[in-house]
């Protein structure tokens, strides 16, 4: 069914060196990489979108829309620069997110639910996961990043609010309360109350993304996905500054030349007589 | 690695063993309060003059409904350095959602946002709050301003018994469901993860049941891409595409009409009037303030002049949530304030008497108790702006009760009287 055979034949390792590749993929997987993504993305998300995505009364048409979508694509730009240009494995996005989500879970139960007795419904985390797995998917069949940055990036911001809406749709029911109409959402963050966090803290419906007939979503939706296309370009960059590895070759006339091919590492080390090897990321 | 870089490093590690293993030992108490006195004194005194606060039914059950209620004064000598109250909102401190806020009402107007409030005026308000968490519980009512921070009023302790998982908050909406706060929601929101979360681990788990990193990396930089390219993940991804769109859409409509009534955020203002200035017989005006450091006290000079038909008898000096009475104030004390937070015979006069109808006095009155220092009022003397402000509360004949905010610099004394 797949190219598996092939691809291990192509790679001319031995048995031995195939099953150890395999061990290192299980040990720096979910281990290292994916518990690395789960504490820094988690900790970037906590500070540059935190509070709407912990808070029930944060979710507004707004502000929601625009900063988790634009705050969630950075990481998986990066990673998907890592995994796609060194391995081509179109699943960068929806392993960061995966991992976010891990993250956010245990703060529900952990921090939220058992440390702060908010209820999870309070607390109830957004979802990316459509939109990463679109960003991949785009990735996976157009093999291309900028097309993935105009097509991708616009869809993985696009489909945020209508992904999330199932789940919070009957926040937003009307309710009246001392002769005063609020929304479900707005009567939660009231009624649990946050000492260190007045309502004025909230940031939402502010703004002048207002047209269309107070159409507001649509709006910030739009602009959500051309900043997350910016958002994706600088944060590949990123990718690339951070994930390519690189030596310098001093040769027996003693020029130097930077050397992007780090396998030819291992070929050229051996040759110390006639070349050194100096600096570099390798 | 040498013997003896051996023995330290187990050391070493016995060492984290035996602290990790001796902390649930020791004597781990809860931390109650809120860091109240930690606010400098200036943010305590100068802002928010609280008075009358009661916390109705200081034991509760699961599910029974109390009050937090009171009265506050915003100071007229509002400290240059906090930002003026121009958006503010009254909030309970509290260790968590012990208590689930049902309404909460400043001048009889609901206060649900937040909104601007004038400097000089009084203010009345009631939290009707539900008894959630047993506990012995800290609470205080809280002012908070936009870019100033929250400032905490007097704490009492409030104490729910109960279990938990007797809590319910059924609540009716406009479209005549009723959601409970503590469940609405959370099994949707959890099943939709489960599947969003299900479907990401089928992607990833699609690639990895293959080799993913060290052998790819190898035939990529040795033949470029094509071998790496596997057709059939490109039809399965156009596969998991096609359904990540069409959950979300059908999700979307799904969810729009089970829920078609909907209305966004409400992000208003609250436009609270404040309470009508009662006419005061009495003014009052500071001419000397000066806090004796080794004495705990402030001694002021006051300039008072009662413009009334009757006596007015000085009762109370207020600050920061503190109350010196002197023994006529302390009868008039409500007994359930907590005690902690009163001096009742700490203020004392030079003339005890009631001022007559139409006399002009100047009276020499100070407040003095070890709640200064145990409050952390002393810490004045490091404040950027050395001023104080506070409420003087006497009483007429007829047991009316007058309010004179005070405020003026003051300054320190190093030694004592005499000395």
């Amino acid at each position: 069914m797949f190219r598996t055979d092939e691809i291990i034949k192509a790679s001319k390792l031995p048995p031995e060196g195939v099953a150890m590749s395999r061990k290192i993929d299980y040990i720096y997987f979910i281990p290292i990489l994916f518990v690395t993504i789960v504490g820094t993305f988690h900790m970037h998300t906590a500070l540059l979108c935190g509070d709407w995505d912990f808070w029930l009364d944060w979710k507004d048409r707004q502000w929601w829309p625009i900063v988790t979508p634009v705050t969630l694509i950075t990481f998986c730009a990066a990673l998907q620069y890592y995994n796609w240009v060194n391995y081509r494995q179109p699943f960068g996005a929806t392993l960061c997110i995966l991992a976010l989500g891990a993250g956010k879970w245990i703060a529900v139960y952990t921090s939220w639910w058992w440390w702060s007795n908010y209820p999870p419904n309070f607390v109830m985390p957004a979802t990316a996961i459509p939109g990463a797995l679109v960003l991949d998917i785009v990735l996976l069949l157009t093999r291309n990043w900028t097309l993935t940055a105009v097509i991708g990036a616009w869809m993985f911001a696009a489909l945020f609010y209508p992904s999330n809406w199932p789940i919070f749709a009957y926040s937003h029911t009307p309710i009246v309360v001392d002769g005063a109409l609020l929304s479900w959402a707005d009567y939660m963050g009231f009624m649990y109350v946050r000492t260190g966090t007045p309502e004025y803290i909230r940031m939402i419906e502010v703004g002048s993304l207002r047209t269309f007939g107070g159409h507001s979503t649509m709006i910030s939706a739009f602009f959500s996905a051309f900043a997350s296309s910016l958002m994706y370009i600088l944060w590949w960059q990123f990718g690339k500054i951070f994930c390519t590895s690189y030596f310098y070759l001093t040769d027996d006339r003693q020029r130097t030349t930077k050397v992007y091919d780090v396998f030819a590492y291992a070929t050229l080390g051996p040759q110390g007589d006639k070349a050194k090897l100096s600096g570099g990321k390798a | 690695m040498t013997a003896k870089h051996v023995f330290k490093l187990w050391m070493i590690r016995l060492c984290g063993v035996v602290t990790l293993a001796a902390t649930p030992a020791l004597d781990i108490t809860p931390a109650f309060a809120h860091g109240e006195r930690s606010q400098e004194p200036f943010l305590r005194m100068r802002t928010v003059n609280w008075y009358d606060t009661e916390w109705v039914g200081k034991s509760t059950k699961v599910n029974d409904v109390t009050e937090l209620k009171g009265k506050f004064h915003l100071s007229e000598d509002w400290p240059r350095a906090v930002v003026k109250p121009t958006r503010t909102f009254i909030n309970v401190g509290s260790p968590s959602s012990v208590f689930v806020r049902l309404s909460s009402k400043v001048n009889g107007t609901p206060m649900f946002v937040s909104g601007p409030m004038e400097i000089g005026r009084d203010y009345e308000y009631i939290i009707k709050l539900k008894a959630r968490l047993p506990g012995h519980h800290h609470i205080h009512p809280m002012f908070a301003v936009k870019e100033a921070g929250p400032i905490a009023g007097p704490g009492g302790w409030m104490d729910i018994t109960g279990r938990y998982e007797d809590f319910t908050n059924p609540i009716k909406t406009l479209t005549n469901e009723t959601f409970d706060s503590e469940t609405m929601g959370s099994m949707t929101g959890i099943m939709w993860h489960v599947w969003w979360i299900a479907l990401g681990i089928f992607w990833v788990g699609y690639f990895a049941i293959r080799p993913m990193y060290l052998i790819r990396a190898r035939v990529l930089a040795a033949y470029g891409d094509e071998i790496l390219l596997d057709p059939v993940d490109r039809k399965v991804g156009a596969a998991v595409l096609i359904l990540t769109l069409v959950v979300v859409v059908v999700g979307y409509m799904a969810a729009e009409s089970k829920h078609p009534i909907q209305v966004p955020l409400q992000a208003g203002e609250a436009k609270i009037k404040p309470m009508p200035i009662k006419p005061n017989p009495l003014t009052v005006d500071v001419i000397h303030a000066e806090y004796d450091v080794p004495g705990r006290a402030l001694r002021m000079v006051l300039h008072a002049t009662n413009n009334g038909t009757q006596p007015v008898t000085i009762g109370e000096f207020t600050t920061a949530g503190i109350r010196f009475t002197n023994k006529f104030g302390a009868s008039r004390v409500d007994p359930n304030y907590p005690a902690e937070l009163v001096a009742a015979a700490g203020l004392t006069m030079d003339n005890e008497a009631a001022i007559q109808p139409g006399q002009t006095v100047d009276i020499k009155i100070e407040s003095k108790d070890v709640l200064w220092e145990v409050q952390r009022l002393v810490d004045i003397l490091h404040d950027p702006d050395q001023r104080f402000a506070g409420l003087l509360m006497s009483w007429t004949d007829s047991g009316e009760r007058l309010i004179n905010p005070v405020w003026a610099p003051v300054l320190p004394v190093f030694t004592r009287l005499g000395a």
